[in-house]
């Protein structure tokens, strides 16, 4: 069993302690909104916070998570009124959206921790996050737009 | 806007309502009588359900993928049925009927075809409805229709104040025979449309509450994934399902086409056991192809004798024997796979009676015909619920994942079944953007003009697949033999006057099996023609802008976009110092796009710091989500002419995931601007043609840079970027 707290709830689950992190949370507590696009943290679909920090949940074993608190695209707000998610709705952000998830949390942490990140930074802290729609400008411009939130 | 109001999120989904529909409800579409009358009608009715309730729920034809179809349709029909934006709901059918299907006869999300070609018959619909909803009334008030007015789910009568709300005149309504000839509202009614209105799924896309087919759940379901034959043509030779029947989960191993489903209780576990799953594959001709064989048979094309002549205009003899000065080039691009961000996926429920599917899919119709040829599951006990794609690009038509989903399910009692591919599975198991060469010979005038030109194409074909013979339609689009739409578009019809023109394609069949890849054809021919015009104007000290123009002076579209690009780029003065333009224009799917590249070049390194783009895409219907396409379609095709390729080695792709398939990342993406040129144009499509243009356009500027040209991509074989 590992125990961990996910969007502030406190979970056991039972599933080998070296299954990544995200199948755990999508399959088994059946919270989807993270995403699977890679397997291997080269595309950032799976991101989420442990203890606050951006994490590729595909690669993170579930034992990392013992006794540490997890937060999905669910948890970060409980009606998308996070200024990050308020952001990319105003800039119409998403187009097919299966990334934004990832992008939105890393986005989230980013914004945690330098509440006004230049366009290097924003690229550094978002380099890991693939969108084949092509979506950057919008999500550079969204995350400017939420930091003077 | 609620959530629920949408039938494609998890909630609504646990829910029920996609299965059921709400209670209470008259669904106006499901009258027999109103069923009958709109197939007299022609399609009608299946785009719109009115319930007593007054909920307004538009059933689409259209996939959404990213593109932004949904929105665009419903902002056509609302508008012309007078709803209120803010509580319509969407939908699409769960099964494939005429009343869904593009003029191929299929029900598929492809062409660019969401708003041209579904913009008149939507409107026509939403006015019948209008119109019945409005006599309904009219009977009702005993007043004239004339002097009534649908607006915001009402039927207003402005000169007594009364309003009858959409919901209370659905019995009524239901009773009247369907127009047949609806009146359009007028233009100046026309407030919904040509303006940017928010995406409706942007809300549903910010929290995870979209509903993507890798999201599915279903009562009791188990999950599957895959082994396929590494060698694409190879089949399963043996396996040993006892080999993974011990590990963790492991509930059955189903045979599939080329392949084995591993199913267990969950993913990871699923994916465990096909990894060590003892399996082997038959032998076949392919197993030691590559590509220096593959290119070594294009090659062998661009030489061979006996190929006929597709499209002529002029002499065929005088363009191969015309004097003049001569500019010759041989040009080629690789195969492409699409790297959708969300993997190929399918849930299943299946047995003999039933097969229901949940799926992300732009190829509905494929599907059905796909599961009736491989598994006989005829059309009225298929059930296709089509989910949000995480991209599609034209992956995503294809059904061979709901064989695999179906098989799966019927190996486990028909249990809920839900197959994901991994990311290695996806690149490895293609069908694949074709791989082509091109061989072009201009011959130019005193003046500098193109008086004759040669275009040899070499390379498969894939429109026998979907359906066109290319002889019959070569007859169809006035060529004169071998006409592969797949293929050729972008070349046999660009619009250049030339007065002497011939292209031929030698057709090279590949073991490799094909998929249309966004703008398909256009995506090389472009790269090839535009690529080409370049190196004329450059040959006869041209200016490209001004060489590109003096060859089209009858193409108004054409001269309107090169025109505004043009002064967006402020192509006239000199580019700042250190920079380089490229430029290059290319119709495709009814639309216009000239893109300008603003590059640097410095010791080696080319780098894209800006990209100006101009549409003529007709009216713009959602002008923000036009030019989001237009941002989009630039950082993709980007992405694809610097680096992407797939290669083949021993009959398998070389590559497995984004390390050696790489997309663009943020901080390589350029700054775009747009402009839509609005002159009238008839309604042009906008997912698909921003691609075209951009890698020309590129080769261009790294030209004007380096006076390097690049004829074969990706740019990163040649240059560091």
């Amino acid at each position: 069993m590992t125990a961990f707290t996910i969007n502030g709830r406190t979970v056991d689950v039972t599933a080998a302690p070296n299954t990544p992190l995200l199948w755990v949370i999508r399959d088994e507590l059946k919270l989807t909104g993270t995403k699977f696009g890679c397997g291997v943290a080269q595309c950032g679909a799976c991101t989420l916070h442990v203890d606050g920090e951006p994490v590729r949940s595909c690669v993170f074993p579930l034992a990392g998570a013992e006794g540490r608190s997890v937060t999905t695209i669910e948890g970060l707000s409980e009606d998308g009124s996070h200024p990050v998610q308020q952001a990319w709705v105003a800039l119409d952000v998403p187009q097919c959206g299966y990334c934004q998830s990832g992008q939105i949390m890393s986005a989230s942490a980013l914004l945690a921790r330098n509440p006004s990140p230049s366009d290097t930074e924003i690229d550094e802290a978002m380099s890991g996050n693939l969108c084949r729609c092509g979506t950057y400008l919008r999500i550079r411009a969204a995350i400017h737009r939420a930091s003077e939130a | 806007m609620t959530p629920q109001r949408f039938s494609m999120t998890r909630r609504a989904f646990l829910a029920g309502a996609v299965a059921t529909g709400a209670a209470l409800v008259v669904p106006l579409r499901l009258s027999a009588a109103w069923a009958q009358q709109a197939e007299n009608a022609g399609i009608s009715q299946a785009f719109i359900r009115i319930d007593t309730s007054g909920q307004v729920t538009f059933v689409l034809p259209t996939s959404e993928m990213g593109q932004g179809a949904h929105t665009g349709q419903a902002q056509i029909l609302a508008e012309e049925l007078g709803a209120d934006w803010s509580s319509i709901a969407v939908e699409m059918p769960t099964q494939p009927a005429p009343a869904y299907r593009i003029p191929s006869g299929q029900m598929r999300s492809v062409g660019s075809f969401g708003i041209r070609l579904w913009h008149d018959p939507l409107r026509r619909a939403a006015a019948q409805t209008r119109e019945m909803l409005t006599q309904a009334a009219a009977a009702r008030l005993g007043v004239e229709p004339a002097t009534l007015q649908a607006e915001n789910g009402y039927i207003v009568h402005a000169d007594s104040g009364e309003t009858l709300p959409f919901g209370d005149l659905v019995e009524d309504a239901m009773a009247l025979p369907v127009p047949a000839e609806p009146t359009l509202r007028p233009d100046g009614e026309r407030t919904l449309t040509g303006r940017t209105v928010a995406r409706l799924d942007a809300p549903l896309k910010v929290t995870g509450e979209a509903l993507f087919g890798v999201d599915v759940e279903r009562e009791g379901m188990l999950y599957g994934a895959v082994r396929l034959a590494p060698v694409f043509s190879a089949d399963v030779e043996t396996f040993d399902a006892s080999s993974v029947a011990e590990m963790p989960g492991v509930v059955a191993v189903v045979r599939v086409p080329s392949g084995a489903v591993v199913v267990a209780d969950s993913w990871w576990q699923a994916k465990r056991a096909a990894d060590a799953l003892e399996i082997t594959f038959t032998q076949t001709p392919a197993d030691t192809l590559s590509t220096d064989d593959i290119n070594a048979l294009l090659r062998e094309g661009l030489d061979r004798t006996d190929v006929p002549i597709t499209t002529l205009r002029g002499d065929a003899e005088a363009t191969l024997a015309a004097d003049g000065q001569v500019v010759e080039a041989e040009y080629s691009v690789p195969f492409l796979t699409h790297m959708c961000m969300e993997p190929i996926n399918c849930t299943a429920e299946s047995s003999e009676e039933r097969t229901e599917l949940w799926i992300g899919t732009q190829g509905q119709d494929v599907i059905r015909m796909t599961l009736e040829r491989a598994m006989q599951v005829p059309a009225e006990r298929l059930f296709i619920n089509t989910t949000f794609l995480g991209g599609g690009f034209g992956r995503k038509t294809h059904g061979e994942i709901a064989v695999q989903a179906a098989l799966a399910s019927r190996g486990v009692g028909g249990r809920p079944v839900k197959v994901l591919w991994a990311r290695e599975d996806d690149v490895r198991q293609g069908q694949y953007r074709q791989t082509m060469m091109c061989r072009l010979r201009a011959v130019l005038d005193d003046g500098g003009n193109i008086t004759a030109m040669h275009i040899r194409l070499s390379g498969p074909q894939m429109g026998l697949e979907y359906g066109f013979d290319p002889e019959e339609r070569a007859q169809a689009t006035g060529n004169l033999a071998n006409f592969d739409p797949f293929s050729l578009g972008g070349l046999s019809d660009m619009r250049y006057e030339i007065p002497n023109f011939v292209v031929e394609h030698a057709v090279v069949d590949l073991p490799i099996p094909l998929c249309p890849w966004r703008a398909i054809s256009h995506t090389y021919n472009g790269f090839f023609f535009e690529s080409f015009m370049d190196e004329c104007a450059a040959a006869a000290g041209r200016d490209p802008l001004e060489f590109r123009s003096s060859h089209c002076p009858g193409q108004t579209r054409m001269l309107a976009v090169l025109e505004r690009v043009a002064e967006m780029s402020h192509w006239s003065e000199p580019a700042p110092e250190g920079v380089s333009r490229g430029l290059a224009v290319v119709e495709s799917y009814g639309s216009y796009v000239a893109q300008v590249v603003e590059a640097r070049a410095d010791d080696g390194d080319f780098h894209v710091d800006r990209v100006y783009v101009a549409i003529d895409c007709g009216r713009a219907i959602n002008p923000g989500q036009v030019e989001a396409q237009m941002e989009g379609s630039v950082v993709d095709a980007l992405g694809a002419a610097l680096s992407q390729k797939v290669t083949i080695r021993d009959g398998r792709a070389e590559q497995s995931n984004f390390h050696d398939y790489a997309l663009l990342r943020i901080g390589e993406a350029p700054a775009v601007s747009v402009d839509i040129v609005e002159i009238g144009s008839p309604l042009g499509g906008v997912g698909e043609p921003g691609i075209p243009p951009l890698a020309p356009a590129l080769a261009n500027a790294l030209f004007a840079a380096t006076q390097q040209r690049v004829r074969h991509l990706p740019l990163s074989d040649h240059v560091q970027g």
